[in-house]
């Protein structure tokens, strides 16, 4: 039964899952524990002294999820540098203004994101995305591999008065307009179908 | 040789430019050093300013493990031509090294700064990140700044020349008025030109013409002062000459006159005239009279001499005149002129009040121009020795013979007292009454080595000079005491005023009177010729060897100035009457008068009188005639070395 069980859950994941670039969601999932971290106001941001990563994510998204936490857990070894880390999966149904969270990192396919996106905001916590579109909908980072890896930051951010990010971050990363369309943006779209990846940034 | 001016101007530029290089040097040097100091500074700023700006994305991209974004960021880098390598170490391990393609060209001018990478807001050391920074910028900073530097100073330089230029030109008027003021003299008038500048130059020029103006005035009445100065000076040159060559008292020319004619001519004769005794006349009327009657000789004398006789008269001195033939006359009318010239002045009578008084002249001449004064002189003074009226120089009376007589007496008279040649001879002295020896007179006499006996005529006045005097007194002091110790015998002695005052001759004749014990048998004989200037002296010898129970004598008297006043005060026991007065008393009826005047005298106050120069039977008996108590002489006996009583 478990094993009809498993394999329906599997099958329907194969499904349903929306399809997700591996070289990215590792990509994502070394650099964004770290960026946590070039928070200058990360000490207001702990929760009982641990960093509280939660990935919010789509029913049909756990198994993605799932690997993602296994993937930092194997990055990381449960320490981000001097702080404790904890990694907590949410549904996007049950993430609500109570829910523990550091940071979060959303997945894509939902329509609460916006919703998601304003609460990470009103609890001041960073909220990285998968997807680049959902900067879009108030999300603040993302990562995408072009020639090279490129981090994405939602100007807006910048006007938080709960974040502060070390200076560097802001020189390297590229910014986002509030109105700003990926879609509609040639340069974007020609770099990101000239990527390369290089593997070995992520093999950690 | 002209010494070079010291050109103040030029010593002025020398100097600026002087001071100038070496300010330049320093000012070069010191600038260079900083401003090197200073661009490699601000190069090596530069550097860790870029590695300070780089770092922090540096570091975050480790941190991140963007490894491509190290390896943009670096290749960013060296596109700064600047930066010729960028290194970045993960601990040990270089994780990224970039190099420029202008590394290998400019490695050797270049310099490396180092930089550690941090992990973003951590202090958390996680790499390190190495620069190499070319020099090139430096070096071109360098090139540069030393270029405008250089090119700074010249000006500086070429400025600072021109200024000392410009001071040289300023000070040039100084050393044209130099020029013209080192040629100035009051006669002269020189136009300094300078002084319409209103500055330094133009006061100087100014100031210096208003001195010359000054100095002109100035020398003008100097020039007036020394004119009138100068004619004074003539006039009283006039009235000195006149009395440097006259004779105030005659007017007549004196003896600086004659030397300058005896100097002056070539040819010529030369006659002193001497007056005999003037003295007695100066002493006995006074002086005035004595100068009254060198007056009127003076004028008799020239009263003589006509015109033909070529003659100037010449006062030389106060009792001695000279007549200087300028055209020489031949010898014999010389001599006669000479004779005539005696028989004349003989004739002259001169009064004062009743006296009527005569003169004797005693002449002596040269019949040569050439030393005439002191050839005159030299025969002048012969024919005084020689009791002679006129003698005529010749070579026999010349001096240097004299002097080597002299010479030779002295020599002779060491020898005899070095070998006991001199001894007292012995004269008798007869009492007239009972015609026996009372007395003997000790007579000095030098026996030479051919035993030949020579009278102090000879050697007494050379003795004098030669100071062997003394010796010869102390010798005769010795002998004749010596002699008469025991001789029942009076003697006596001569002593002159000279031994009197010699305390060491006084001394020694007290002690050979004690030591022979003749004080009862001397008797002391002291000249009466001489002159008994030091009364209280020979006063107090006198009272000296009475006191020792001798005797005095006066000898000589009537020979000199005899003072019978002296005769009262010096209390002596016996007179001889000079010789000069007995020699002729048989027959010269003015000495019998003198003989008689001073017997009397002596008689009143006691004192026994002896005659000397008794040579003759009638002058004996004449002595004898006058009531005189003592004779002596060669009619009675002649001096000998022993005394047989």
């Amino acid at each position: 039964m478990k094993k009809i069980l498993f394999l329906y859950l599997t099958l329907v994941n194969i499904v349903f899952a929306y399809n997700y670039d591996d070289v990215i969601l590792k990509a994502q999932a070394s650099i964004f524990p770290k960026i946590i971290l070039l928070d200058k106001k990360i000490e207001d941001k702990l929760i009982d002294g641990k960093i509280i990563y939660t990935i919010v994510y789509n029913k049909d998204d756990y198994l993605t999820a799932l690997s993602i936490e296994k993937f930092i857990d194997k990055n990381f070894q449960g320490q981000l540098d001097k702080y404790d880390y904890k990694i907590n999966l949410v549904e996007f149904e049950n993430f609500s203004l109570k829910t523990e969270a550091s940071a979060i990192y959303v997945l894509n396919q939902s329509d609460q994101i916006e919703n998601i996106a304003t609460m990470a905001r009103e609890k001041g916590i960073i909220s990285f995305s998968y997807d680049i579109n959902n900067l879009k909908k108030g999300l603040m980072f993302s990562l995408v591999i072009e020639k090279s890896t490129v981090l994405y930051l939602k100007k807006e951010i910048l006007f938080t008065k709960k974040i502060e990010f070390v200076d560097a971050l802001l020189q390297m990363v590229r910014f986002v307009e509030k109105d700003y369309s990926y879609q509609n943006d040639k340069n974007f779209q020609n770099r990101l179908n000239s990527r390369i990846y290089y593997a070995s940034i992520f093999s950690r | 040789m002209k010494e070079k001016i010291k050109s103040l101007s030029s010593k002025i530029v020398y100097l600026i430019t002087v001071v100038t290089l070496v300010s330049i040097l320093l000012i070069f040097n010191v600038f260079e050093k900083i401003n090197k100091e200073a661009f490699y500074n601000i190069e090596t700023e530069k550097a860790k300013l870029v590695l300070s700006t780089i770092e922090p994305l540096i570091a975050l991209n480790i941190y991140l493990n963007l490894n491509d974004r190290i390896d943009q960021l670096a290749k960013q880098l060296v596109t700064n031509p600047d930066i010729l390598a960028v290194k970045v170490l993960q601990g040990d391990k270089v994780i990224n090294e970039i190099k420029s393609q202008e590394f290998d060209k400019n490695i050797d001018d270049s310099f490396i700064v180092k930089n550690d990478i941090f992990q973003p807001n951590s202090k958390k050391k996680i790499g390190t990140l190495v620069l190499t920074y070319s020099n090139k910028n430096y070096k071109e900073l360098i090139d540069r700044y030393t270029t405008l530097l250089i090119k700074v100073l010249c000006l500086f330089g070429l400025f600072f020349l021109l200024f000392g230029l410009y001071v040289k030109r300023l000070l040039s008027p100084l050393r044209d008025i130099a020029q013209l003021v080192r040629g100035y003299s009051p006669e002269k008038n020189i136009n300094i030109p300078f002084d319409h500048q209103n500055n330094e130059i133009g006061f100087i020029s100014s100031a210096l013409n208003n001195m010359q103006q000054s100095i002109q005035q100035y020398s003008k009445q100097q020039q007036n002062i020394n004119k009138y100065l100068e004619e004074k000076v003539d006039e009283k040159t006039v009235e000195l000459r006149q009395q440097l060559y006259t004779n105030t008292l005659t007017g007549l020319p004196n003896r600086r006159s004659l030397l300058h004619d005896i100097n002056h001519y070539e040819e010529g004769a030369l006659l002193i005239i001497n007056i005999d005794d003037f003295k007695e006349i100066n002493d006995f009327f006074g002086h005035a009279v004595g100068d009254s009657i060198l007056i009127s000789f003076s004028q008799n004398l020239a009263n003589m001499i006509t015109r033909e006789d070529n003659a100037t008269l010449i006062h030389l001195s106060g009792d001695e005149f000279a007549l200087l033939f300028v055209q020489k006359p031949t010898k014999n009318e010389f001599i006669e002129f000479a004779n005539t010239l005696l028989k004349s002045i003989e004739k002259m009578i001169f009064n004062h009040e009743n006296n009527v008084l005569t003169l004797r002249v005693t002449m002596g001449g040269a019949y040569q121009i050439k030393e005439a004064l002191e050839k005159a002189d030299i025969a002048l003074k012969s024919a005084k020795k020689q009791a002679k009226d006129f003698l005529l120089y010749d070579e026999t009376l010349n001096v240097e013979q004299q002097y080597k007589n002299n010479m030779e007496w002295t020599k002779k008279l060491n020898w005899a007292i070095e070998n006991d040649r001199i001894t007292p001879f012995f004269q008798p002295i007869y009492d007239n009454k009972t015609k026996q020896i009372v007395s003997a007179e000790c007579l000095i006499r030098l026996v030479d080595d051919n035993k030949k006996i020579i009278s102090p005529f000879f050697f007494l006045t050379i003795a004098k000079k030669s100071k062997l005097y003394s010796k010869l007194t102390k010798i005769m002091i010795q002998k004749s005491c010596q002699y008469f110790e025991h001789l029942d015998c009076d003697f006596s002695i001569n002593l002159s005023v000279e031994d009197v005052l010699d305390e060491n001759i006084v001394s020694y004749i007290s002690q050979s009177i004690k030591k022979y014990n003749v004080s009862h048998k001397i008797i002391l004989e002291l000249l009466e010729t001489e002159e008994i200037e030091n009364y209280e002296e020979v006063s107090s010898f006198i009272s000296e060897m009475k006191s020792l129970g001798c005797r005095i004598a006066i000898d000589d008297f009537g020979s000199g100035y005899s003072n019978f006043e002296y005769l009262l005060k010096l209390n002596v026991d016996y007179i001889k009457i000079d010789g000069s007065l007995i020699k002729n008393i048989d027959t010269d009826a003015n000495a019998q008068i003198v003989v008689e005047t001073i017997v009397n005298f002596a008689k009143k106050l006691n004192i026994l009188i002896i005659a000397e120069y008794v040579h003759n039977e009638g002058v004996y008996k004449r002595v004898q005639e006058l009531d005189i108590e003592r004779s002596q002489g060669f009619h009675l006996a002649e001096p000998r070395n022993t005394l047989t009583l």
